[in-house]
This record gives C-alpha cells, structure tokens and sequence, in this order.
C-alpha cells in the first residue's frame, strides 16, 4: 500500500490493530473473531443502528481509528437531493460512524465529498450537515475548488499516471469509505471504488478520456479507505447516479476492508436496471480484480451476517 | 443623531441584501426598500396600469413624508448615506462652493421625474435608470457582492495554514463560490460617476438629479417639522455653506423648503442659535410658497407648468422610441430565457425595476443582467444564462424576493411547472450523433427524465421528450462539447403567467416535470435488445463504435 505522506506507518496501523483487537478481546468476545475470520460483515436493519452493529462486528472502530488522529469519511452527498432519493449516503449512517470515530478519539472527523452541484446545497439537502450538526469536530464539507487538490503519481497506474486528489485525504492518516448503492449511467454500479471519483479534482476526464473502468482500478490503488461502510439501506436501482429513479430498500449495511468484495456484494442486493447481476459482471470491479485490489467471487468470502 | 440614523439605514440595508439568498424565510421582506420606494412602485403601477400589492408599501413613505417632510433622503435613503460617505473619504479637504446656474440645475431632476413617469404612462419603465434604490442595489449585486466574496476568499487563503495548524478544518476548508456578472462595469461606472459628482457640489445627486428626490419634493413642504429662523440672525451664511442640498436662500432666513432634508445641520452651526426646527401646520400657505407664513419665510417648487409638460411630453417621446423598434414585435421570438415565474414578457419588461435582487439571491448563478439583448426596455433585466449555469430545481428565490413580482413568488410545486422553455438537440454537434461517440451527460443530469435513448440504425441516440422538460438548463450547461453546447434549451413553450396556477396549465399542456424511472427501463428492454439484431449494420463502424450491448452500460 502506497502511503504517500500519510502520517502512519505501517507499524504504527498494526499496533493500533492489535490495540484494538485487544479492546474488542477484553470487551465483547463474541465478535472478537469477526475481523480475522470474516471478509464481509452484512447487518439488517435501519440504518444507524444497523451501522452500529456492523462496527462492532468488524472489531469496532477503534481497529481503525486512533486516538488522535484525523480521519476523512467519504460519503455520496454530491447531489442536492433528500434521501428518499437514494442518490446521497443516508445521513444516520455518516452521523453514526462520525459519532463512533469521535468516541474512539478521533481528534477530528472531515465528512468531505468533491460536490456535482453548489456544495451548500448538496450538504444541506442530502441531510448530512444537519445529522451531524450535533456532533463536535465534526466538518461537513463539500469542495468545488481546484486548491484543495494535489497531484500525485499512480505507480501503478495502466492508463492514469498521475491524479489530483483532495489534499485533506492524503494529509489525513485513516479514509473510511461510506457510499451507497446506486445504478450508474457509465460504470453500471456506483458503489465504494466509484465513490472514489469523489475524491479527485478532474472527474471529466474519466468520462470523456479514459476507459472509465479501467481509470477507476488505476485510482484504487492509490486511494485505499481503511474501512468500507456500504450504505444499502436504500438502493437507487435505475436513474442513477443521480436519479431520479427507483429507489429499492434492501435495508443492509455492509462493511469490508476489501474494496473489491464490498462492492461485489453490493452488487447482489438489488436487481439493476431490472436485471440481476453479480460483482464479476460489472466490468470496472472485475479490473480492480484482475489487477489484485480485492476478492469478487462471493463463494470465496466469510460473511457474516446479523439483524440489528 | 443623523449620522446614526443613516448608518443604521445603510447597515440595515445591507443586512436585508446579505440575507437575500436561496434559504430566506418566507417572513422576510428581503426587498423592503425597494418595496418603499415611492417612485419605482408608482412607475411600475404606471406602466403596467395595474396595482401591485407588494409596492404599496410605498404608501408608508408617503404617509411620512406628508408628516415629517423629506426626511427619507437625509436620514434613510441608503444612496443619500453612500453619497455622503463617499464625500467625506474622498472629497472631506476640499472645498465645494455650489454650482454656478444653480437654480436651473436644480430643475433638472423634475424633468427627470416627469420623464420617467410620462414614459411609465406610455408603459416604458425606465425609472430604474436613475431611482436611486434599483440603482444602489444593481450596485451591491454586481459590484459590491462579487468584491467581498474575492476579498474574503483572499483572506481565507492567506490564514489557511494557519488555520491548518490550528486543526480549525471547518475553516481551513472554507471558500465562497464566487459569483459574477455581465454589465459589472457599466454598473460601476455610472455608480462612480454619482459619487464623483460630490466633487463639483456636495450631494450633487441629490439636489439636481434624484427623480425620487424630486418626487418627494413635491408633497414635503406639508409635513410639519420646517426650518425657522429667528431674530437673531446675523447673516453670517455659515448656514448657507453647510446645508448639503443648498436649501438655504441667498438671505438665509428664506428656505428651500422643497429642498430641506431636514438634517439640521444648519442648526448646528449656527453661532447665533437662531435657527430651530419647530412643527407647524401651516399646509396650505407652505405649498403656496407663501412668503411670510407663520414659520419663516419658503419658497414654492421651482417648477412650472409648461417644464412639467414638456417633460412629460418628452417622456412620451423616448417611450414611443424605445418602444418602436423590431425588439418590440420579436420580443416573444427572441432567444432569451427569462427566470421561471416571469410574467409574460411585455408585462414583465413594465415590471421589473432592475433591482438585481433575483441575480444576487440566485444560488447558482444562472441569473445574469441583459445588455442589449432586448433592447433600451430591456436593459438589466435578468435572463437565465443556462450554458454558464442551471436553474437549482429545488429553489424559489428569485420570485420571493421580486419587489414588483415582474417574477411571481410562487411555491416550489408551482415553480417546477413554471417551464422556461424546451431543451433541442443540435444533432450536428452532438457527439452521439455526429460522431457516434458514447456520450449521456445530458441523459444522466437531467432531473427530470426527459431525455431518453432511442435506438436509430443500431446507435443508442439521445431524444429530448419536450413534454417533460421545463428547461432548467442542465443538460445545456454540461454538454461537453467545446465552442458551444450540443443542447440548447429555447424559449419555445414556456409558461407565463399573469395569474392562476402553473400547475393546472401544466397539465392542461400534458406536461409531466417529474421523476420517473420509465424510460431507463425502455432503453434497457427495447432499444438494448434491437441492436442485437441490427449487427449486420456493425461490418461499416468502426472496432471503437461497436452498437451498444444488450447490457446496461458498465456491466458485462
């Protein structure tokens, strides 16, 4: 994993791995095997309280996130559209995971998302601001400008060889990931490694330029959330990304550290475009597979499912 | 106690100016100044020949004035404190002695008056040219608004490391999206000239030109309060000196009383103490001009009767000239998208007073200031710029705050039915269609669902069902084509309404702005399978222009 600038080493992710696992040993044995044995966590229910359920049984965010740290939570709130809509994060689940980031000593928590319309109205009508209004050294923020962006090379870039991505992202030691399931006009599926495009300043390019999938697989291995939260309490089955369109309610959260297996699965909660698909259909998450971000085949993941 | 006064009007002013943005409260009168405006209203009710609700507020004015006297130009009216504020940063040391021909000068801006009001008669609005309300707003929308958002993001950048430092990340994040605008600097330049003007005499505006100033002029002789001067004069002419609309006579006991702004500044310096400004209801012989009344001595507004028929005369003559041209027939033919809820286009151009109100609320920046684009009688009015901008499909503002509703307010279910016209494909830019390129921006911006994929000769093509399109605009500003966009919504089919609901004439129409699903699915099922059996067209395209799979895009 390339770490450009990130403040943590590798070490120090382990220590506080193991700091972590220890916690989740001392306080609730019974998912203390969750993060080792299981690929995938899938929680029914609504939607905080199903986000609750899932960090716990990933090992509790303290496996994540330290004491002290910064972290960035990437959610869908590019559109200025309530969530019924089913095109933005549903706000419960940021708001539940900023509140669990804050309880494990996150000195801060960014919720930022590059916005598709004028930031103030993504942020207010999606929800987000609001639901986290209550919760200090929370930030919700929406960026439209270039200066928040710095260029850095794709190493292992195949057709992208350098990307400008938002700067607090590569400053910031631990990304958590929190899209929702979507239909996507482009890329068939826009879930967790879609939601990356988020990030970055030039998302034209990807459209008009490149091959779409396969620029997205060049941009995961650079950018590589810590932690997963699949948002699939609703799910905006045509129409997407930004709708308007069906909107289905799986009421599932799923959380990974496998990009590729999250989204693979995420895949399989609601018939697209009224057809139904699995992961290795959809082409941009077989690239990343292909090029060894993550594990498609779901007969070859540990779920762990659960009711919240 | 003035300079109080006045810096509480123009702080108020400005306050009501910031709040007008897309997330006012319906209970705020963010246009309250405008609304008071006394000229604007009566023009627009003029020009239009009927009564507007909203601008009756100007009555209140009235009402005070024929009380108090002109007090609304030296205390409240927030160009008359810009105008004095600008003497005193840039002319403070210099000495102003007043004009020579000052008296026919002095006439100058009741023909003005008379001007504007005999155009508004023959239903040309051009008050907005010189009512100095429209005019101090135009400057805070196009000018001043833009300047403080620079200035603040400058600021913003230069304390963003420190804020970084701090861990204050809200802040380090934080930048305003800058808002522009075309005709800034025409704006501007006509702003300065009326702060320049100080130069040649103090409140030069004020005194010679305001056409509200003039307005005014004419009922405040009534109001009670007036200038008196006693005995113990010494002709000093300190008085005279002072008195920034030179209200006081050559013999200083004698007042200008339609003139009097009722600052009494004259009082203040009066070495003598001689001059007070006791009520007094002497209505009749102060209108008269009566020499000697009860309180002082005051003359008449210097204006006669054949100045007030020329200029109305003259009034009718630039209205029948602005009026007689092609844009007058064209005007519904023209490509100009007005904002949604714009009454129909001739009674809007009597209407709307060029206040800017609507430009600065307007989240997205969509609404833009016209040049020339219908002519004189059109000069500022807002149109929508869609290729720089769309219209926020869940915004209202710029009806809300309208002073004379040339844009009507109307909620946001009327709104979204207030169609501004229909999106067309220009197939001959279109990358899909000229280039056979997979392009589905518009498709895939559209809130609405109006434009779908159809497939033609084995290519999925993008179609724009006009019945579902109200013309926001997003598909014309995301077109990715450079030098001009592939789709390019027109004023063909838009609803405008004096009266009476948007919705029922949309469904009268047979129009449908909503969210629907349909149509994805059509593409899916029907046009995604019949380019299957359309391969044999396949052997002329090239290996990159490969008909679309049966798939929806993105899978395999």
């Amino acid at each position: 994993m390339k770490n450009f600038g990130r403040k943590i080493s590798r070490r120090d992710f382990l220590k506080s791995a193991a700091a972590g696992a220890a916690l989740t040993l001392a306080g609730k044995p019974v998912f203390s095997t969750a993060k080792d044995e299981y690929n995938l966590v899938i929680i029914s229910g609504d939607p905080a309280p199903a986000t609750r359920r899932a960090l716990e049984a990933m090992g509790g965010i303290s496996r994540f996130v330290k004491k002290g740290q910064r972290v960035v939570l990437k959610p869908n709130m590019s559109f200025p559209r309530p969530p019924e809509s089913g095109c933005n994060t549903h706000p419960q689940v940021v708001a539940t995971v900023a509140q669990a980031c804050l309880e494990a000593g996150a000195q801060q928590v960014m919720v930022m998302d590059h916005t598709l319309s004028r930031p103030e109205l993504c942020l207010e009508r999606s929800g987000i601001r609001q639901a986290c209004k209550p919760l200090k050294n929370v930030h919700v923020i929406g960026i439209e400008e270039r200066k928040f962006f710095r260029e850095i090379k794709i190493p292992q870039g195949k057709i992208l060889d350098h990307v400008e991505v938002l700067k607090e992202v590569l400053e910031s030691p631990v990304l958590i990931s929190l899209p929702v399931t979507k239909s996507h006009s482009a890329t068939g599926v826009s879930m967790g490694i879609k939601g990356l495009m988020g990030l970055i300043w030039d998302r034209k390019s990807f459209h008009d330029k490149y091959n779409i999938n396969q620029a997205l697989a060049d941009l995961a291995t650079v950018i590589k959330p810590r932690l997963i939260i699949l948002d699939a309490s609703r799910a905006l089955v045509n129409g997407g990304p930004g709708g308007p369109g069906e909107v289905q309610k799986p009421n599932l959260i799923i959380a990974g550290v496998d990009p590729v297996a999250v989204d693979s699965y995420g895949v399989t909660v609601a018939p697209w475009y009224g057809q139904n698909f699995k992961g290795r259909q959809v082409e941009h998450l077989l690239v990343a597979h292909q090029r060894g971000l993550g594990k498609i085949d779901l007969d070859q993941l540990r779920i762990f499912k659960g009711k919240a | 106690m003035r300079t109080f006064v006045q810096a509480f009007s123009l702080i108020l002013f400005s306050t009501l100016f910031i709040f007008t943005t897309y997330k006012l409260p319906d209970w705020l009168p963010a246009d309250m100044y405008l609304r008071l405006d006394p000229l604007i209203g009566l023009s627009a009710i003029l020009a239009g020949k009927e009564v507007i609700g909203r601008t009756l507020w100007f009555l209140m004015i009235i009402g005070t004035t024929l009380v108090i006297g002109r007090f609304f130009c030296g205390y409240f009216c927030p160009l008359g404190v810009t105008i004095d504020l600008g003497r005193y940063l840039l002319f403070r040391r210099k000495k102003i002695s007043a004009l020579k021909s000052e008296e026919s000068f002095r006439k100058a801006k009741f023909f003005l008056l008379f001007i504007f009001l005999g155009a508004a008669l023959a239903g040309v609005s051009l008050t907005y040219l010189m009512d100095p309300l429209p005019l101090l707003t135009r400057f805070y929308t196009f000018i001043l608004y833009p300047l403080v958002i620079t200035l603040i993001n400058l600021s913003i950048d230069l304390l963003r490391p420190a804020f970084h430092a701090l861990g204050w990340m809200g802040l380090s994040h934080l930048h305003y999206a800058q808002p522009v605008y075309y005709m800034a600097l025409i704006t501007f330049l006509i702003f300065a000239g009326i702060i320049l003007l100080n130069r040649l005499a103090p409140r030069f505006w004020c005194r010679y030109l305001c056409p509200l100033g003039a307005l005014l002029s004419f009922i405040s002789p009534l109001g009670l309060w007036k200038r008196r001067v006693s005995k113990e004069c010494n002709e000093c002419l300190k008085c005279q000196r002072v008195c920034p609309m030179g209200a006081v006579e050559e013999d200083p006991r004698r007042t200008r009383l339609p003139e009097c702004i009722q600052c009494q500044t004259c009082a203040g310096v009066c070495p003598q103490g001689a001059i007070t400004f006791p009520a007094s209801i002497s209505y009749a012989k102060a209108l008269a001009g009566e020499k000697y009344g009860p309180g002082g001595e005051y003359s008449p507004v210097d204006f006669s009767r054949r100045g007030f028929l020329y200029s109305v005369s003259g009034g009718l003559t630039v209205a029948f000239l602005a009026d007689r041209t092609p844009f007058t027939p064209l005007k519904e033919k023209r490509q100009l998208i007005r904002p949604p809820g714009a009454l129909p286009e001739t009674n809007f151009l009597k209407a709307c007073i060029r206040c800017g109100e609507c430009m600065k609320s307007c989240p997205t920046n969509t609404l833009q200031p016209c040049l020339w684009e219908s002519g004189l009688p059109g000069l500022w009015t807002p149109r929508m710029d869609l290729r720089f901008a769309a219209c926020e499909q869940e915004c209202n503002v710029c009806g809300k705050v309208c002073p004379t509703q040339a844009i009507r307010s109307l909620p946001l279910e009327e709104k979204t039915h207030a169609k501004v016209g229909t999106a067309v494909l220009l197939k001959e830019m279109c990358l899909v269609w000229a280039q056979d390129k997979l392009c589905l921006i518009c498709d895939e911006i559209c809130p609405y669902n109006a434009i779908v994929f159809r497939t033609v000769e084995g290519y999925r093509r993008p179609f724009v069902i006009a019945s579902r399109c109200n013309g926001c605009g997003f598909c014309e500003q995301k077109c990715p084509i450079h030098g001009g966009s592939a789709i390019i919504v027109v004023p063909s089919g838009e609803i405008r309404l004096k009266e009476g609901s948007y919705v029922k004439e949309a469904k009268k129409l047979e129009l449908e702005f909503k969210p629907d699903p349909g149509d994805d699915k059509f593409i899916l099922e029907e046009s995604g399978l019949k380019v299957e059996g359309d391969k044999k067209e396949g052997e002329k395209l090239l290996p990159q222009e490969k008909p679309k799979p049966p798939k929806p895009k993105g899978f395999l």
